[in-house]
């Protein structure tokens, strides 16, 4: 009898005990469920790409509010090839494109550009103004899977005109030095590591070479894998679709031929600093120029090393309330 | 069959308990700022969650860590992305217990010490903090500040940005409660 008590009050005591166990954890645990999911719904992706250019190409980031980005971009001559090679030291002897360019932004979402490029081709001298829009961005919850941005750029050349008919810079009044490209820029971050963008473009040139093409449609692809916390793989690719006869009569007539852009580089962010090291084929780095007349080859040593420095200014007044 | 039923007892019993208890506040303030060399660095956000249990004297802090907002943008993408690391660590919680034995269900101004642990970048640590606590017709508003060491949470930061963040992070805390 006694043990059968004995069990008995253990057992009322274990109930007991159990109770008041069950009470606590079940007020710990309530009060953080009283707290609901305090996670923000289709939160914004942030920083898909660190720079508002891969190497050639560029990626869905604009300028944020009041924010100035000044953005330096360097390409050398041929590393080898028959412009390359010792005797112009690797290239360093030439620069084929110099692009010293700014950015704003007016909102978040939209930057307005201007920038001054070398040029690389007999296509020289030039101003180009650009607006870039956000259009939408992708959520972390895949409500929105990609952003899409919009670019849009004039360049106009400040090349004298040339007196051969036939050239590519034959002006004959204002309207023929000026060039528009429009892209629309799809882009996903698919993890914290690895972002992929592809874009469809579309480049006019008002004058072109005799036979080439005033309208062309291109396609460029990139991305952008972390390797560490601050450092990044860059690589784009750029093709443009040709018509077939004209490219054939073009390449004849000049005995060069047409490439596809691609680039590889690495990127190192700092924190308000974008360095970016790279090689790539295209000689040029405005996209009215090189998307079409990328004529250097990867294979022939025809790749160039090239670099850029993309620093970022804030024009925000200090939030005085604390 | 005597487990089930115990289970549903506690649960009602709990239920019974807990819900006048519980404050709670979905608006809280959390803002922090450090003084550097090289620049001021500060951000606040106002969608914090905190609920407080007047019975237990429990409390427990959330927030978001990409609702901080910055006054420049570029900083906020680093705060995320580089140090909390926000996709990792989405949120920073406290989770802490009144140990002065006040009674919070009768209106007044306390001064109270909290106890507790707090998780940034995944990574936990014990706090304690003086707090103001007001109580008035039901509803609590509370404040508090108090100072968090960067490196106590295992947040890098490079020698090259050094200079421009600081290692003492000053917090202040703000937040009405409202029955739920």
């Amino acid at each position: 009898m006694k043990t059968i008590l004995l069990t008995k009050k253990s057992i009322c005591l274990l109930l007991v005990t159990m109770m008041l166990a069950t009470l606590q954890s079940f007020g710990q645990q309530d009060l953080e469920k009283e707290l609901g999911n305090t996670a923000p719904a289709h939160e914004k992706v942030s920083a898909t790409f660190k720079s508002t250019k891969l190497i050639n190409v560029h990626t869905n980031e604009t300028i944020f509010k009041n924010e100035l980005d000044f953005r330096i971009d360097h390409r050398f001559g041929d590393i080898a090839g028959s412009n390359g090679g010792i005797r112009r030291f690797f290239g360093l002897d030439n620069a084929t494109d110099v692009r010293i360019g700014f950015e704003y932004g007016l909102s978040d979402r939209l930057s307005v550009g201007f920038a001054r490029a070398k040029g690389a081709t007999e296509v020289q001298q030039l101003y180009e103004g650009n607006l870039k829009y956000r259009l939408i961005e992708q959520t972390t919850d895949d409500y929105i899977p990609v952003a899409v941005t919009l670019f849009g750029s004039t360049t106009a050349t400040g090349v004298t005109a040339s007196d051969d008919p036939s050239s590519g810079t034959a002006y004959r009044n204002f309207s023929d030095r000026l060039n528009f490209v429009t892209q629309v820029i799809i882009a996903r971050k698919f993890n914290s590591s690895f972002s992929f963008t592809l874009t469809p473009s579309y480049v006019h040139r008002n004058f072109t070479a005799f036979r080439d093409q005033n309208d062309l449609f291109a396609l460029s692809a990139g991305g952008r894998a972390k390797i560490s916390k601050r450092m990044a793989l860059v690589v784009d690719y750029t093709m443009p679709f040709r018509n077939g006869s004209d490219q054939d009569y073009l390449e004849q007539q000049s005995g060069i031929k047409y490439r596809n852009a691609l680039g590889a580089g690495l990127e190192i962010e700092t924190g308000g600093h974008v360095f970016n090291l790279n090689f790539t084929n295209a000689t040029a780095i405005e996209e009215m120029q090189f998307i079409p007349q990328t004529t250097s080859n990867w294979l022939k040593g025809q790749f160039r090393w090239g670099f850029s420095i993309a620093r970022r200014f804030s024009f925000n007044k200090k939030n005085k309330e604390k | 069959m005597k487990t089930p039923l115990v289970i549903l007892l506690c649960a009602m019993l709990s239920i019974s308990v807990q819900a006048q208890h519980i404050l709670i506040s979905k608006t809280a303030s959390i803002s922090f700022y450090a003084s550097t060399p090289a620049e001021d660095v500060e951000a606040k956000s106002d969608k914090a969650s905190s609920v407080i249990d007047t019975k237990t004297r429990n409390i427990i802090f959330k927030v978001s860590n990409t609702s901080f907002q910055f006054p420049k943008k570029l900083m906020q993408e680093h705060f995320n992305e580089n140090y909390m690391e926000s996709d990792k660590y989405p949120a920073s919680t406290f989770k802490g217990k009144i140990t002065d034995d006040v009674d919070l269900e009768k209106d007044g101004t306390y001064n109270v010490t909290i106890d507790g642990s707090l998780d940034i970048h995944g990574v936990t640590k014990n706090y304690q903090t003086k707090a103001t606590l007001v109580v008035n017709k039901g509803t609590i508003t509370a404040k508090t500040s108090f100072k968090v060491t960067v490196a106590d949470h295992q947040i890098k930061i490079p020698t090259l940005v050094f200079a421009k963040i600081a290692q003492i992070v000053d917090v202040k805390i703000s937040a009405v409660y409202q029955p739920k």
